[in-house]
């Protein structure tokens, strides 16, 4: 739901989550899907990099709505 | 190509016998609650000799006779141990509150209850009971063919001006395997070629019709092709509101999502093909169809064919929020054909046709509120009846 | 007829936001606006007005409740009425809750707010009568929403929304239109195509467009949040690990980690065991800060925003996310990146 009313005043948000259907479902628009629930900016740094740069990249990607990218393009 | 309906009225025969069954003839006004409704069909037959629920050729053409005032309801309850996936009960009140909820009660209803012999296989039995009620209905039809229609009405698309919009409906048929399918000239419908155009007016004169029993509220019986009100509204309007370009029948629950996937976008490549700017997407029963309808009016509107949709509620009626099946943006001007949750008071019938006892276990004389959900195309979702929902 | 007012502290007279933590009290007869509405309501009389701070129903809201249902049992009133709250959201969401559970209780109750006001949504099968966003609203809406809560304590049923001056509930009752659904598709489809949209039902939440693409990331005010409770080590503020009935936000002070002696997450829907070993891994700060270093990023927002979203219901996530916006908006945040789990 955060992800919606911060959206709605016209802040692009991305959302990193491994549960992309209920992000979807709760009207997120930017989704990353991370790996996994306990840790969806995964475990090392280097992936943590990787799906950081891949949700700043959504948030400078113009979208449809509910639009979900995996972290390898 | 001209296709024309010529209604008449004619008294029915003092007796009605139909193999491995009883048959009773109900009035209107008579209080009957009927239970385990498989199909309702009105009488029709063919001048000219072909069948009136054809299973070849072309449906749509020259003329057809249809006995007014008179439906045909068969009734069987499944016997076999392994009862049809789903099952639901399915009833048809000809007085209460029911009575309002389908065109059944305004007509002398011909109820025709099949016998379920122990050890019966459900597909056999089913099977049989089609055959003889669509027989039935042809067979109640022939004293049209002596005597003059009260009146005839001609089904043809002419040409119209260029301006008007183009309109198409994307009608969903069923097909879930066995006591699931709605027929396409007699071909189970994920059998015969879906997504494909036919002409309004074969819909209207037998191609389809129905062998389905699940979801009783929200499936389309046969009656509801021969008297389709979409087609006929969309004929009505033809000329001066809009440019009816055609039909395109589509299958409900595809098996696969790229199957899904597939035969959404197929069903907008046809639309495209018949010129339609703006097309009517129809629904048929409840579960994944929905998801069928829900890729085909977002795969329309990505090719640039604005879409309407109609489709049933199944909404807590507790709850501050509508709940339908499937939903996607794209699906933003939907007609809602009632909430299915919604429970009719309870009703005495003076009598019980089709079983005594419901699916459930109660008492068909007793059963106390019903759900608009058990009641035989109360809530259809080809837009049949006047049957709305509304927030408050 | 009797009636129960509810009303915040500012309205009754209490005090304003110094006197938001006032837990809740019972007073006689009509206070503040109460006094207008007492002339809009015919037979019923205001027999006592509740009051409570709007901090302190937002803080302790079972404690809250549970106090001012208590005062309604003794009152047992014929209808209870709520603010107007106008835009106000955590007095609206008070009185869309309190109405909302006393309905729920099988007294009659009606409320009255801004259609955006957050409440709306708390008020559940309780009515709420539209207001105008602000007081100067007030003259307008006593009358309204005495009507309506004169109707209620007598019992009257009510007809539909636009007749009876109440927003939808979203309850959803069948009825026979005057046409069937096919020509209503019909007068559906050429309406859409002429431009003009409209259904008989929605799918789904409501739903808000896509905003435009940040132009470029390396210009913006980026801010971190997180719905995983990533809270300060000790959990200083007692953020709930479920049901979270509040939100944080904790400065970060040019922290370029979030390091594990110092956070870690109380989130009650899964195991935390790897998210404490390093909590960068529900908010990647070390990650933002060296992006924000290489200029991928302009600037790091110098707080994150903390809540646990688990078994939140929506009208309470959705309080909380219109807050945090608010908040966001505010300080010229121009891009998000929201970690959920």
């Amino acid at each position: 739901m955060l992800a919606k009313e911060i959206e709605r005043v016209g802040i692009p948000t991305v959302y990193v989550t491994s549960l992309p259907t209920v992000a979807t479902m709760i009207g997120a628009n930017r989704i990353v899907r991370g790996p996994a629930i306990t840790h969806p900016f995964g475990l090392d740094t280097e992936e943590r990099r990787r799906i950081v740069e891949r949700a700043l990249d959504l948030l400078e990607t113009e979208v449809e709505p509910n639009t979900v990218w995996e972290i390898a393009p | 190509m001209a296709w024309e309906l010529a209604s008449f009225s004619a008294d029915l025969p003092e007796e009605i016998e139909v193999e491995g069954a009883e048959v009773e003839i109900v009035r209107p006004g008579e209080p009957v609650r009927v239970t385990h409704v498989l199909d309702a069909v009105e009488p029709r037959i063919r001048p000219d000799g072909r069948p009136a629920f054809p299973t070849g050729g072309k449906a749509g053409e020259g003329r057809t006779n249809r006995l007014d005032g008179v439906i045909v309801l068969s009734c069987l309850d499944f016997p076999g141990e392994e009862r049809p996936l789903h099952e639901q009960e399915s009833i048809v009140d000809l007085g209460g509150p029911g009575a309002e909820y389908a065109p059944f009660s305004q007509e002398t209803c011909i109820v025709v209850s099949f016998h379920a012999p122990e050890g019966a296989r459900n597909e056999e039995l089913e099977a049989k009971a089609r055959k003889e009620t669509l027989s039935l209905a042809e067979q109640l039809a022939a004293v049209t063919l002596e005597g003059e229609p009260v009146t005839v009405e001609t089904f043809e698309l002419g040409d119209v001006d260029g301006d008007l919009p183009r309109v198409a409906a994307l009608i969903q048929l069923s097909d879930l395997g066995p006591l699931y399918y709605q027929y396409v000239y007699g071909q189970p419908a994920g059998q015969a070629g879906l997504p494909r155009p036919i002409d309004p007016a074969e819909l209207l004169d037998g191609a389809v019709t129905c062998g389905e029993y699940h979801w009783a509220a929200m499936r389309n019986p046969t009656l509801f092709f021969q008297r389709n009100e979409l087609v006929r509204a969309l004929h009505r309007e033809h000329g001066t509101r809009l440019d009816f370009r055609g039909v395109v029948l589509m299958r409900g629950y595809e098996q696969s999502a790229d199957d899904k996937q597939r035969a959404a976008e197929g069903a907008a490549a046809r639309a495209e093909e018949l010129g339609a700017g703006g097309v009517i997407i129809t629904t048929d029963a409840g579960g994944n169809s929905h998801t069928d309808v829900m890729l085909t009016c977002r795969a329309c509107e990505r090719a640039g064919i604005r879409t309407t949709v109609i489709l049933a509620e199944e909404t807590d009626p507790e709850s501050t929020r509508p709940i339908l099946t499937d939903w996607v943006p794209e699906a933003d001007a939907i007609v809602s054909t009632g909430n299915v949750e919604e429970l009719l008071e309870a009703w005495a019938p003076g009598r019980v046709l089709g079983g005594d006892t419901l699916l459930d276990g109660t008492s068909a004389a007793a059963a106390g509120a019903i759900p608009v959900r058990n009641y035989l195309g109360a809530a259809n979702q080809m837009g049949q009846l006047a049957l709305g929902a509304r927030s408050g | 007829m009797r009636a129960v007012h509810y009303v915040n502290q500012f309205f009754a007279g209490l005090g304003g936001e110094d006197k938001a933590e006032t837990p809740p009290t019972r007073l006689e007869g009509p206070v503040g606006p109460g006094r207008g509405l007492t002339a809009e309501l015919g037979d019923v009389e205001i027999v006592a007005t509740l009051a409570c701070g709007d901090d302190y129903f937002a803080e302790h809201e079972e404690d809250a409740l549970a106090a001012l249902l208590g005062y309604l049992d003794d009152d047992h009133p014929d209808v209870l009425v709520a603010g107007p709250a106008f835009g106000s959201g955590r007095y609206g969401y008070a009185c869309g809750t309190l109405a909302a559970a006393a309905a729920e209780r099988g007294i009659p109750a009606v409320a009255a707010m801004h259609p955006e006001n957050p409440g709306v949504d708390a008020a559940g099968k309780a009515y709420v009568v539209p207001t105008a966003v602000n007081v100067a609203g007030m003259r307008d809406a006593l009358p309204r929403l005495g009507r309506l809560a004169s109707a209620l304590a007598a019992g009257r049923e009510l007809g539909g929304p636009d007749e009876e001056g109440y927003l939808p509930r979203g309850l959803r009752r069948n009825y026979f239109a005057e046409q069937t659904g096919a020509e209503r598709a019909i007068e559906l489809l050429l309406g859409k195509l002429a431009g003009e949209t409209r259904t008989e039902v929605g799918g789904g939440l409501d739903r808000v467009e896509p905003p435009a693409p940040v132009p470029d990331l390396s210009e913006t005010l980026v801010a971190l949040v997180t719905e995983a409770g990533c809270v300060p080590q000790g959990n200083p503020d007692r953020l709930p690990s479920v049901r979270a009935q509040g939100w944080f936000r904790y400065d970060l002070n040019g922290e370029e980690t979030l390091a594990a002696a110092r956070y870690e997450s109380v989130h009650g829907g899964f195991d935390v065991t790897l998210a404490n070993e390093d909590p960068n891994r529900l908010v990647p700060l070390d990650t933002a800060r060296e992006l924000e270093r290489e200029g991928r990023i302009g600037r790091l927002h110098d707080a994150f925003y903390t809540t646990t979203g688990n078994g939140t219901p929506v009208v309470t996530a959705t309080r909380f996310g219109r807050e945090i916006a608010g908040e966001l908006r505010e300080a010229g945040v121009g891009a998000v990146l929201l970690s959920g789990t």
